[in-house]
């Protein structure tokens, strides 16, 4: 889409200022992204207060490391989410395990695909995620889904849907090995 | 061995990484690997193309505006920005202003240069001249001013595309009717102050324009542009004047033409 990809521009242009220490540049790459990567974080981490240190933490990073930023290696979006989720995650691992062990069951778990509103303004490599996710056995994706947006271990999605830790593995290995060919073709 | 069972049981591991499925060991255990080595980080990094736009699924929030004051406090945003503690004649902002400027700033801009014309030794002329360096994709590229007194032009980006490292921006005058020539080599990172040969101020003039090729580093070899043109924008001038108040006026009148 041509929107995406202007904006794909210019987050790359941004961080490529950003890297030269432009704090303008970087001041608009926070206005530009923070919302969705602190909505990200939100979610992660289910505690405002948790979530507001964790999108601090890496926008400092991302100011001191944006000059190891490869645009060959990914766009510039990616680069940002991965950041954000390994410093979300890093900060769930710190956490006890059992915060967020209620049992869920695997019907309970949110179905977060866009709703027809939300299609129209995302990226083409969404919508190919979308549909290679949509392909899965449902139970597949939904733990994918969890998995990503929770954060959560093996062990703690097993225990929130109430499967044994070797289904719970063999599920989401089942899953990943599945979106890799979807994702090829 | 690497069969291809193996090979799989190893990406999975860097798919479960970027998924966030292990504990903190294995993941510490990968982010080793990654330090070590660029096979687990371009597998890393493939996994991260295919799994991060799920995060779009998710609504955006905005953060509290204290966030970005507390990253500002931070990162010492509030001091001096060492970047940009730049003499008068580098100073990015009045030059935008100088080049750009609309009816809002005029009033600012005209007495920036009023300033900037009584704190210099008086010269009897002192013409400027102005080009806005538009890229092909309509953006501001580069904004050049020239100071014909002082034989000189500062160019400074405004927000220019990326080039390839091992390119460079060259600046170049194109009289018109005219061969290029080479007036020196820009960035796309920071103003920089060309001095202007006796032949180039002499050809300098709103008939004129300026253009930007793409150079290997150091410059055209043959004299001549060899790369692609990526910017081009033509001189508007602002004549030369008795003394720094008309070189004020004559700039405001200037300014007022679309550039």
């Amino acid at each position: 889409m041509n929107d995406t990809s202007t904006e794909t521009e210019t987050l790359e242009r941004l961080l490529s200022r950003t890297a030269m220490r432009d704090r303008a540049a970087f001041a608009r790459l926070y206005e530009l992204t923070s919302p969705r990567l602190f909505g990200l974080c939100v979610r992660m981490l289910r505690d405002r207060g948790e979530a507001e240190e964790v999108l601090q933490e890496a926008f400092i990073s991302i100011w001191r490391r944006a000059d190891g930023y490869d645009a060959t290696l990914a766009s510039a979006n990616t680069w940002l989410t991965t950041l954000v989720r390994n410093r979300a995650i890093d900060r769930l691992r710190q956490r006890r395990e059992d915060t967020h062990s209620d049992p869920l069951g695997l019907e309970q778990l949110p179905d977060e695909s866009r709703g027809p509103a939300g299609e129209a303004e995302a990226s083409e490599d969404y919508r190919r995620l979308e549909r290679c996710l949509g392909q899965l056995d449902s139970k597949y994706s939904r733990s994918v889904r969890e998995a990503f947006f929770s954060g959560a271990t093996y062990k703690e999605l097993a225990m929130r849907c109430e499967v044994p830790l070797a289904t719970m593995k063999s599920w989401i290995r089942r899953a990943l090995l599945q979106l890799r060919t979807c994702l090829e073709t | 061995m690497n069969t291809p069972l193996n090979e799989d049981a190893s990406d999975l591991r860097y798919a479960e990484y970027v998924l966030g499925v292990l504990d903190a060991d294995a993941r510490a255990a990968v982010e080793q690997e990654l330090a070590d080595g660029a096979a687990a980080a371009s597998a890393v990094a493939e996994w991260g193309r295919r799994l991060a736009p799920l995060a779009e699924a998710i609504a955006p929030e905005p953060p509290p505006p204290r966030l970005w004051q507390r990253i500002r406090t931070r990162l010492e945003f509030d001091g001096p920005d060492p970047d940009r503690r730049m003499r008068l004649w580098d100073n990015l902002p009045l030059w935008h202003w100088l080049t750009l400027g609309s009816g809002a700033l005029l009033a600012a801009a005209c007495a920036a240069l009023v300033f900037l014309l009584v704190h210099r030794p008086p010269t009897p002329a002192i013409p400027y001249m102005a080009a806005t360096i538009t890229e092909n994709d309509g953006q501001v590229g580069w904004t050049a001013t020239m100071d014909i007194g002082k034989a000189r032009m500062i160019v400074v980006p405004a927000t220019p595309l990326p080039v390839q490292p091992n390119r460079t921006p060259e600046l170049w005058l194109i009289p018109q009717g005219g061969r290029p020539i080479a007036v020196g080599l820009i960035s796309t990172q920071a103003p920089i102050t060309l001095r202007l040969s006796a032949t180039l101020v002499a050809r300098l003039g709103p008939t004129a324009r300026l253009a930007v090729s793409i150079e290997p580093h150091g410059g055209s070899p043959t004299g001549a542009p060899t790369g692609p043109v990526i910017a081009a924008g033509a001189i508007g001038a602002a004549p030369a004047a008795a003394g720094p108040a008309a070189a004020a006026l004559r700039l405001r009148a200037s300014l007022q033409r679309p550039v």
